[in-house]
């Protein structure tokens, strides 16, 4: 799909930053409420029959041109982000759809303790909104982006009927299950944003090809480009593709009134609009905002607080592999969407941290990334290289922690004085350390993770204490909150700051949680896109 | 630029971090040197790590005198000495080699591309269930 620029010299209601699992919601939405939305998008559409699952160096391209790590990767439309003082690197992806291009789509929902940290545990904040206010939101966008799954987990709310039946767990999904029920343990099949029956517009079933964070070449695997969209093309949306956005602009008055941005061939552009959307996600956000720096916002742009770029957090990951004395076949079905465990998801005293974490359990994939490590642990060269190998190749299972991540004000994202993207724009510097917290958290996982792998009949097991490539959720860096001194937006995504500038992506968490997180990113940029339809009727021409 | 006697070194390289296994010989003596060149020169970081891998290798004369614990002696030297860029090295050889079809047939896998194949489905089975069924619902109230 291509599209072209609609009137470039006119007003438009609504102009979004970035089109992936955030902007392509709110793009949606807001065009059927009649809205008239540009969306500006880095990056490009994606030709899913191009994705290098269909080629057989696939697993080479994994590491190179499809590696999830943008400073790997090193494409036009990625910017490179300074790591030297991170213990996480951030993955994402850049193009229409997003980091859902290059996600296992695992969708489980935040839990009501997750939006009550401070009143329950002490710590963090509260969020200006509930677990309630966000359901209808969850509900709608699991059918939009189309959710294979069963209703009836003890460990969450009551939920309604999913759209789909769950993606069936296997033999291996079966062999770890039995063993938390064994233990007297939670699990549950993962919801998944992942096609078990044809759904949607030219989306096929899952074909259990076994490599779906490059790509689904079947579109069994839902991202916004195949769901929100083409709706909200059919409404009348307009996406610039290719273009990157340098600054947020505003008048005499501190208010947005469109963006500066370089276009596909490099040309300096200016796009008005009466509000602006900011869906670029945790850290191409706060970048922007601080880019956007002026007379009037000489901190940049909504940053009163002084809290843009603060409170990064991602989610703490690290884990157990085990391997089996039979063969498992690891390759087949989906890497990350079989069980998940939240027995250790609420706060307990007794284990030494706070909030808990989410086991989810991982599948291998081809003989050239089981050499290159499972779990971190790379296959030893030389004489013993063969036999490690064939152990591990097709009898390996994961059971990784996502672990609630608390936000500290000294992790963050900035500006960096000397890195830039391919635009010579001021790159972002992120830095981060893992707090003892979450040290506590993942040892904790580390051996309840081993008991179950060994449960389940693993006679290997191999310990990653914390994986470092693993930053896939972006979150915090413009936090939402009731307080302007304490926060960057209010419960509506609406900045203090400036009354036509809304954020939607993972920036305005609070906490983070310990799930996959683009549920409830979706679900707040949808009840954002509701509050400016219902209340914001002054942003439409 | 990977000039032609370091081609003869990798390949004598590749036969000790790979070595030969069955019916196949070594990683270098499946002439696996010059792919694992083009696609390090893909990359600047793959290229970075052959050269400074190559370059901690003693010359090409020297490694090739050797016997097999002195090859393996200065891998050794060498991973120790540039770890970073050795193991991003090994990362490359063994994508290259497991990407090879000989090596497929070994390991009896069906070495073809996830796409557009794939594997079939297997059905649902809810009776999985039945344990956790039974369980209250233990979620904390806000």
């Amino acid at each position: 799909m291509t599209t072209t620029e609609h009137n470039p010299d006119r007003t438009a209601d609504v102009l979004i930053v970035g089109a992936g699992a955030s902007g392509a919601a709110v793009a949606a939405s807001l065009s059927e409420a009649g809205f008239d939305v540009v969306c500006i998008e880095q990056g490009h559409w994606q030709d899913s029959f191009k994705y290098p699952t269909a080629d057989p160096d696939f697993e080479f391209k994994a590491m190179s041109s499809w590696s999830i790590n943008p400073n790997k990767r090193r494409l036009p439309e990625d910017y490179p982000v300074n790591v030297e003082d991170s213990a996480v690197e951030p993955v994402m992806f850049n193009g229409v759809g997003g980091s859902t291009i290059m996600w296992v789509a695992h969708t489980p929902r935040l839990h009501p303790s997750d939006f009550r940290v401070k009143s329950q545990d002490g710590v963090a904040d509260d969020w200006p909104i509930s677990y309630e206010d966000l359901e209808p939101w969850y509900d709608l966008n699991d059918h939009v982006m189309g959710c294979s799954g069963i209703s009836g987990d003890p460990a969450n709310p009551p939920r309604s009927e999913r759209p789909m039946p769950p993606i069936p767990i296997g033999r291996d999904g079966e062999m770890i299950a039995g063993a938390f029920d064994r233990l007297g343990w939670h699990w549950w099949p993962s919801d998944a944003y992942i096609n078990s029956t044809r759904y949607g517009q030219g989306r096929d079933a899952c074909n259990f090809c076994g490599h779906n964070m490059m790509g689904c070449y079947q579109r069994a695997k839902a991202s916004t480009d195949l769901t929100y969209w083409p709706r909200a093309i059919d409404q009348g949306a307009e996406l610039v593709t290719g273009a990157r956005v340098r600054e947020i602009t505003t008048d005499s008055a501190g208010r947005a009134t469109g963006v500066n941005y370089l276009d596909a061939e490099g040309n300096d552009r200016h796009r008005t609009a009466r509000s602006v959307v900011m869906a670029a996600n945790g850290i191409g956000t706060p970048r922007l905002l601080l880019l956007s720096d002026s007379k009037n916002h000489p901190a940049g742009l909504s940053n009163s607080s002084g809290l843009v770029g603060k409170n990064l957090m991602f989610h703490m990951f690290g884990g157990t592999s085990g391997v089996f004395p039979e063969h498992v076949e690891p390759w087949v079905g989906p890497v990350a969407n079989i069980i998940l465990s939240q027995e250790f998801y609420e706060t307990d005293p007794d284990r030494g941290f706070l909030r808990g974490y989410t086991f989810q359990m991982s599948r291998g994939q081809g003989p050239g990334s089981i050499a290159r490590g499972v779990a971190g642990h790379r296959v030893p060269w030389g004489e013993n290289h063969h036999a490690v190998l064939e152990r591990r190749f097709r009898n390996t299972l994961g059971l990784g922690p996502i672990g609630d991540d608390l936000p500290e004000e000294h992790n963050s994202v900035t500006l960096d004085e000397r890195l830039t993207d391919s635009s010579g724009l001021p790159a972002p510097k992120i830095t981060y350390r893992v707090s003892d917290n979450s040290r506590a958290l993942l040892d904790h996982a580390i051996t309840q993770g081993t008991k179950v792998l060994k449960e389940a009949g693993a006679t290997e097991i191999l310990v990653n204490p914390q994986s470092r490539e693993t930053g896939w959720h972006l979150l915090g860096t413009a936090r939402m909150g009731d307080d302007p001194e304490r926060s960057v937006v209010d419960k509506n995504g609406q900045s203090h700051d400036i009354d036509n500038l809304f954020i939607v992506d993972g920036s305005v968490f609070v906490t983070g949680g310990a799930v996959n997180p683009t549920p409830t990113i979706q679900a707040i940029a949808l009840r954002t896109a509701d509050y400016i339809t219902n209340n914001r009727g002054d942003l439409k021409a | 630029m990977v000039i032609k006697p370091d081609t003869y070194l990798l390949t004598a390289a590749l036969n000790r971090v790979i070595p030969p296994v069955g019916d196949l010989p070594g990683a270098g003596g499946m002439d696996l040197a010059e792919e694992v060149i083009k696609r390090s020169a893909a990359d600047f970081r793959f290229q970075d790590a052959l050269t400074r891998v190559l370059g901690a290798l003693p010359s090409p004369n020297d490694f090739l005198a050797l016997d097999d614990d002195g090859q393996d002696d200065a891998l050794r030297t060498a991973e120790s000495s540039h770890a970073d860029a050795f193991g991003l090295w090994l990362d490359v050889v063994y994508t290259v080699y497991y990407m090879h079809p000989e090596v497929h047939q070994r390991l009896g896998w069906h070495g073809r591309s996830p796409q557009p194949e794939g594997n079939v489905m297997p059905p649902w089975d809810g009776s999985v269930l039945g344990v956790i069924r039974k369980r209250d619902p233990f979620w904390r109230k806000a």
